[in-house]
């Protein structure tokens, strides 16, 4: 079987700019800054006898690079990825893709999965960053693939939605600045709407019961929970996250669906207790964020692949 | 006088602007009808065309005349309004991939990928066109041979100047071997060599079995290299044929010049070979005025085009 051609020669332009090399460059800077911060930082709370703070240190950092990485390919996936199908309209190349023997959706695949290619080389670069994390203690090899996992699941749905979306645009600039409002929105619009709901739900000064799965629709969530999910002890900004979602949901009668229930008393609510455990019954968050996202990255693809297909109504 | 052209033109009974059809001709284009809309309006409106299998066809007329609309719907990039078209026996809008297996479009915009090498750019099309990967290096060699270009086979199409990537375009339209070529403006921007080059690889493309239709401004190029041509304006088919063909329909064929002993000259009109018989034969009889010089004068396609468009930009 033939490789989809867009793919080789998408990654051969790609490679052939010094944009590239610097993207990496700047990718791992950012990561082992962060890391180099947060431990300095954490330095002085730990004694060097103290065991559970020295691991917790470890498992700071750990959370910090990983949220950090996935914060970087919120910015570095629509750079990358907005002038997908924008940019062969702009150099004037998508006619004679399009009058090829390839078919819309390998197009769009194919521009996908070379993004994804470069990605992939992005988070092979921060693993040695994550490695020092994993030394300072706290963190388990499982940890790292999880964290790893969780990012790399955010750049393949984010990188589908903005390929697709790029097909929308006739200019690159047009198309990072609809890819890059995307990503605001996509990253925001579920705890916007809740945070709305929730000041609508003025029955109780201390409880607000809105349904807790508008939290999930958002990246952030997927790392926090997929990333922390295997957890061996302290915290960190992912594990803050998670708690966050827990606690929504607690406020929620314990269910990710219900329809602004009862206020749940509060005090019976023990926050501490969510910290390393499941989030109650039901779905898992990262599972529910999986979904949302999905469904939002399949249907934005099926539009782009109507929109490539020729022959069509006016020139696209 | 274009509007007496024209008014003659509609005038002439029957007449049928699509070339004729001899026994046995198949088309490799036929378009009846063929319509494009967008909005109010009219780009192409209800176009007749017949493109023979084998010929070089010229498609002829002012900007916004509806030549690269019409390419569009050929090449499968538009879906025509109203009407029916055939490429090749089938149809581009139920039939894409069909047509695209045995058609080489080259639009009227130079899209290259900068920063590809040469051939990596030419490889990428035969695998988009599914040629098998054992043939690409004989392939690429011999297009690039064919264009003039194997000295650049290394070279980033970005170090390439206009002329090159036109003709590397060329090539690009050849690497699965269609037999059908569409061409929109291949000679924009080229200086006088490489029109001339260009020419002799479109006829010697036509001489191999390649149907090719092109348009173009430079119509004295159109008329040394096509075997028929069409002109369009405001989206209509004006006419078609050859241009002897065209220049007959509008019943001002040619003209003969004729300057006598006495240093006077004059000019008559001819519709037929017939009628310059008939003429030359009184001039030469007419001995009070004997002959110094006989000459037709050639009515060419800038003529024709003169004479029956108006100049109409949409």
């Amino acid at each position: 079987m033939n490789l989809n051609p867009v793919i080789g020669r998408e990654l051969t332009e790609r490679l052939r700019g010094f944009r590239a090399y610097l993207a990496v460059t700047v990718f791992v800077l950012a990561l082992a800054v962060t890391m180099f911060l947060v431990f300095e930082a954490s330095e002085g709370s730990a004694s060097n006898f103290d065991l559970s703070a020295r691991t917790g240190v470890g498992r700071l950092v750990f959370e910090s690079v990983i949220l950090i990485m996935t914060v970087l390919v919120l910015f570095f996936v629509p750079g990358l990825t907005a002038g997908a199908i924008a940019g062969e309209r702009e150099r004037q190349t998508l006619a004679t893709l399009q009058v090829t023997l390839l078919r819309p959706r390998s197009i769009i695949a194919g521009k996908v999965v070379a993004a994804l290619a470069y990605l992939l080389l992005l988070v092979v670069a921060a693993l040695p960053v994550l490695a020092v994390s994993y030394l300072l203690g706290g963190i388990r090899l499982g940890d790292i693939a999880l964290g790893v996992l969780s990012v790399a699941t955010v750049a393949v749905l984010l990188a589908t939605m903005v390929v697709a979306v790029s097909t929308f645009a006739t200019r690159v600039q047009t198309a990072t600045l609809l890819a890059y409002g995307f990503t605001a929105v996509l990253t925001v619009i579920g705890p916007l709407v809740w945070g709305i709901a929730a000041v609508l739900d003025q029955r109780s000064s201390e409880t607000v019961a809105p349904p807790a799965w508008l939290l999930t629709i958002n990246p952030l969530a997927l790392v926090a929970d997929l990333g922390t999910g295997n957890r061996s002890g302290g915290d960190g900004p992912l594990t803050w996250i998670r708690q966050y979602l827990g606690e929504a949901k607690a406020r929620n009668g314990g269910s990710w669906w219900a329809w602004f229930p009862e206020p749940v008393n509060w005090s019976r609510v023990d926050a501490a207790s969510l910290a390393g455990r499941p989030l109650g019954g039901g779905p898992a968050a990262w599972v529910l964020s999986a979904i949302s996202l999905s469904i939002v990255a399949a249907a934005l693809s099926l539009l782009a692949v109507r929109r490539l297909r020729a022959p069509a109504e006016t020139e696209r | 006088m274009t509007t007496e052209a024209i008014e003659r033109a509609d005038s002439t009974p029957e007449r049928d602007p699509r070339p004729e059809a001899s026994a046995g001709t198949s088309w490799a284009v036929e378009a009846t009808a063929l319509s494009k809309q967008y909005g109010t309006l009219q780009a192409v409106d209800e176009l007749e065309l017949r493109v023979p299998v084998g010929s070089i066809f010229g498609l002829i007329g002012p900007n916004g005349a509806g030549k690269s609309t019409t390419f569009s719907m050929l090449a499968t990039l538009l879906r025509p309004t109203t009407g029916s078209l055939s490429v090749l026996g089938h149809d581009p809008t139920s039939e894409p991939r069909e047509v695209r297996k045995r058609l080489g479009y080259m639009p009227d915009v130079l899209g290259v990928y900068d920063n590809l090498r040469v051939d990596e750019y030419l490889q990428f099309f035969a695998a988009s066109y599914h040629v098998p990967r054992k043939q690409w290096p004989g392939l690429v060699g011999g297009l690039l041979e064919l264009v003039d270009l194997d000295v650049k086979a290394s070279a980033l199409v970005n170090s390439l100047s206009r002329g090159m990537k036109q003709r590397l375009s060329l090539a690009r339209t050849l690497v699965h071997d269609p037999d059908l070529l569409v061409l929109d403006e291949p000679a924009s921007g080229l200086d006088p060599r490489a029109r001339v080059e260009l020419r002799e690889t479109l006829r010697h493309l036509n001489a191999l079995g390649k149907t090719i239709i092109v348009s173009s401004h430079i119509l004295a190029e159109l008329e040394e290299m096509c075997t028929a041509v069409a002109i369009m304006e405001a989206g209509k088919l004006l006419a078609s044929g050859t241009p002897r063909q065209i220049l007959d329909q509008l019943g001002a064929a040619r003209t003969v010049v004729v300057r006598f002993a006495d240093g006077s000259s004059e000019t008559f009109p001819v519709a037929d070979d017939a009628e310059q018989v008939a003429l030359l034969r009184r001039l030469a009889a007419d001995e009070a005025r004997p002959l110094l010089e006989l000459r037709e004068e050639h009515r060419g396609l800038e003529h024709v085009f003169l004479s029956i468009t108006q100049g109409i930009v949409q």
